[in-house]
């Protein structure tokens, strides 16, 4: 009998250590884990963002699809913190996210989070540099931190831009420059995480192309989540994701013509 | 950072934030003249005289009088007559005696008729005497002495011959040409209205207007007791004068008898008795006298000055209030246009709080901008008007410009910038507060 439970004993002593084990393995291997997240701008309106689970592993790239409305952008906004979601948690590299304070969450998304628009990239009138630097201070906490200028030049390069840019001031670029500029400041802390809001949607289709071979390449091992509603870039990833399907009451409302109006979500 | 991003910011709006400066800079600028001219009209007035304890003259008003003895500004009243200073001279409570006769000028600096007894007993500031920076003073009738501002101005040495004109104002065309008046003294600079006056002898002046006259049958300004000290001191001048004066070196100023004088200006051997003998002057059945306290003067003219003062301040006050809130509307203002600018700063890691911090630190920049402008400026303008304050309103601008009051009211303007522009803050906060991407979607 005592055989018997020392054995069960250590049978359930396995089971933990390796439940551990589990959970670090997927600690260390999950960038974000979102459970039954839900985000909706007003108390009675109805939810814009309904998600049961949704995982993204470290160094995956994601392709996140979606009509207009859909939810895309509020769905990066609370992975970027700059919303908080109604209900719901929202874990980033192994960090409870969505539990932190606004101010922690301020400065997990300047040290963690590269963040590229789809345009107004940039702050138009500081110059190039400047701008860089920007989000090298806001992630410091040393306030005279800035980035020397041969790191500021070895990424233009990187981006194919040229280094007299450096001195220039960003509304004096081309679109095409301005989006490469904000690629550059999303990579100078190094970001476990890069979110790309419809950066090509004013690129042609060459332009389109060299820039996301130019993304991909230089987004490295960094996860990504990239937000289009052009399914042809699809290729370009490692997984698709709709957002019909990741938050599909929310997209049921929508194609019965009970979209969320824009108003609310400019608010 | 944050600074950099504040200053390329209102380069960025060069135009709104220049005319805001300009607005800031001159309200400020107008607050800390009216503080200027208060606080130095005070040091001013009250270093110009000291140590005189009665100042005697025809009935007017005390102000009157004191502005017209004191200040050199007004005119000056009716004359007092010999045998009422004569009276005044014997009282047994009068130490020193200094007669005043006003009413000319040279070259539009005021004349003023005295004896030596001025130079020995007018005090100013804290209790200083009068130096002399070159020669001495009166050493003959026609002898005159003249204040620092002048010598240097009109580059006036000992020895020029000047001719004074009857009548206040810079012209006149009633010149002493007959009676030309020779620079025995230069007195050294006192920062009072002295600086900026003629001093001649009673004789000399009298004799200017009248031909002249010889009656060495008093001595006025000074107690007997003094005659023999008076004897010292023109010895002492012969040996340090030249040629030229050491042949009048004895002239005995205060020998001369003059019809009347403006003023009087007397010290007492005992202050306390001041009360007392301002009394008997002002109950004076002979002739109507009027005897003021120099320091109850002043006080009078601060309590009339204290109202209007309050008043500018007031003012000046509100400007700088109204140009405050033009700040404020000129920074909400520029909000709507700045959503895209917020909302990147805010997915680069700025947090609401730091956006408030942006935009207040925008509104200081300006205001410490516009409070160095201002006292720049404020400086320049003083330094410009220094003479003509002077000498259209006997005001001496002393050092340090700038006192406690300034200090203050720099504070306070910067306290009054950081409450103002909390309301573009706390909209450049609340927008930063759901400002994300695509914010403009």
């Amino acid at each position: 009998m005592n055989t018997i439970n020392k054995n069960n004993s250590t049978h359930s002593q396995r089971n933990a250590v390796s439940e551990e084990h589990n959970a670090v393995n997927k600690e260390r291997n999950t960038a974000i884990e979102v459970s039954n997240l839900q985000f909706s701008y007003t108390k009675e309106s109805p939810p814009i963002v309904d998600i049961k689970a949704w995982q993204v592993s470290q160094g995956e790239h994601v392709f996140l699809s979606g009509p207009s409305g859909s939810g895309k952008s509020t769905l990066l906004n609370l992975l970027c913190g700059t919303l908080t979601p109604t209900q719901g948690d929202i874990a980033l590299l192994a960090q409870p996210f969505s539990a932190l304070s606004n101010r922690q969450r301020d400065k997990f998304r300047a040290r963690n989070i590269g963040v590229v628009f789809q345009q107004f990239n940039l702050i138009p009138y500081l110059s190039v540099a400047q701008n860089i630097n920007a989000a090298v201070y806001f992630a410091s906490t040393n306030v005279s931190k800035t980035a020397s200028d041969a790191q500021l030049r070895h990424l233009l390069d990187k981006l194919q831009l040229p280094s007299h840019v450096l001195h220039a001031k960003a509304d004096a670029l081309s679109i095409g420059q301005q989006q490469r500029v904000a690629i550059a400041r999303a990579l100078i802390n190094d970001p476990q995480l890069l979110i790309v809001d419809e950066p090509t949607s004013a690129l042609d289709t060459d332009a389109r192309d060299s820039f996301m071979s130019l993304l991909k390449d230089v987004a490295g091992e960094s996860t990504m989540i990239f937000v289009s509603h052009d399914k042809a870039m699809e290729s370009y990833f490692d997984r698709h994701c709709s957002m019909s399907e990741l938050s599909p009451s929310t997209n049921h409302l929508k194609t019965r013509g009970d979209e969320a109006p824009k108003a609310q979500e400019r608010a | 950072m944050l600074s950099t991003i504040a200053i390329e910011s209102l380069k960025r709006r060069k135009t709104t934030a220049i005319l805001t400066l300009l607005s800031i800079t001159i309200s400020i600028s107008l607050l800390l003249c009216v503080d200027i001219i208060r606080t130095q009209v005070k040091t001013s007035f009250t270093r110009t005289v000291s140590g005189v304890d009665l100042i005697v003259g025809a009935p007017s008003g005390q102000l009157n009088l004191l502005l017209s003895s004191v200040f050199n500004i007004g005119t000056p009243t009716k004359g007092i007559e010999y045998k009422s200073i004569a009276a005044l001279q014997s009282n047994k409570q009068v130490s020193w005696l200094i007669p005043l006769s006003l009413g000319d000028t040279h070259r539009g600096f005021r004349v003023v008729g005295t004896t030596n007894s001025f130079f020995d007993h007018f005090k100013y500031g804290d209790m200083q005497s009068l130096e002399m920076a070159a020669g001495s003073a009166f050493t003959q009738p026609l002898s005159t002495v003249v204040g620092a501002d002048i010598a240097k101005s009109l580059g006036y040495k000992v020895g020029d011959k000047i001719i004074i004109s009857h009548g206040l104002g810079s012209v006149s065309f009633n010149n002493h040409d007959d009676h030309p008046f020779t620079i025995s003294g230069i007195v050294k600079k006192t920062g009072t209205p002295v600086d900026k006056a003629v001093y001649v002898t009673l004789q000399g002046l009298e004799e200017a207007h009248t031909g002249p006259k010889h009656s060495p049958t008093s001595m006025l300004g000074r107690k007997p007791a003094d005659k023999a000290k008076e004897h010292e001191h023109e010895h002492e001048h012969e040996h340090e004068h030249d040629e030229h004066t050491k042949e009048h070196a004895v002239y005995n100023s205060e020998a001369f008898t003059p019809e009347s004088v403006s003023v009087v200006m007397l010290g007492l051997k005992h202050r306390v008795t001041a009360l007392q003998l301002q009394y008997q002057i002002n109950q004076s059945k002979k002739e109507p006298l009027m005897a003021i306290l120099p320091g109850m003067a002043l006080a009078e003219l601060w309590q009339i000055m204290g109202n209007v003062e309050s008043l500018l301040l007031g003012l000046s006050g509100l400007i700088v209030i109204c140009a405050l809130i033009g700040l404020a509307t000129m920074l909400l203002a520029t909000m709507r246009e700045r959503y895209q600018e917020i909302a990147v700063l805010r997915t680069i890691g700025a947090g609401p709080f730091t956006l408030l911090l942006l935009i207040q630190i925008e509104a200081m920049l300006l205001t410490i901008v516009s409070a160095a402008l201002s006292l720049g400026l404020v400086a320049g303008l003083m330094s410009a008007l220094k003479p003509w304050l002077s000498s259209t309103y006997g005001l001496f601008l002393s050092s340090p410009l700038f006192g406690q009051s300034s200090v203050i009211i720099i504070l306070l303007i910067l306290g009054c910038t950081y409450l103002v522009s909390l309301f573009p803050a706390v909209a450049a906060y609340r927008r930063g507060l759901h400002a994300g991407l695509n914010a403009n979607s």
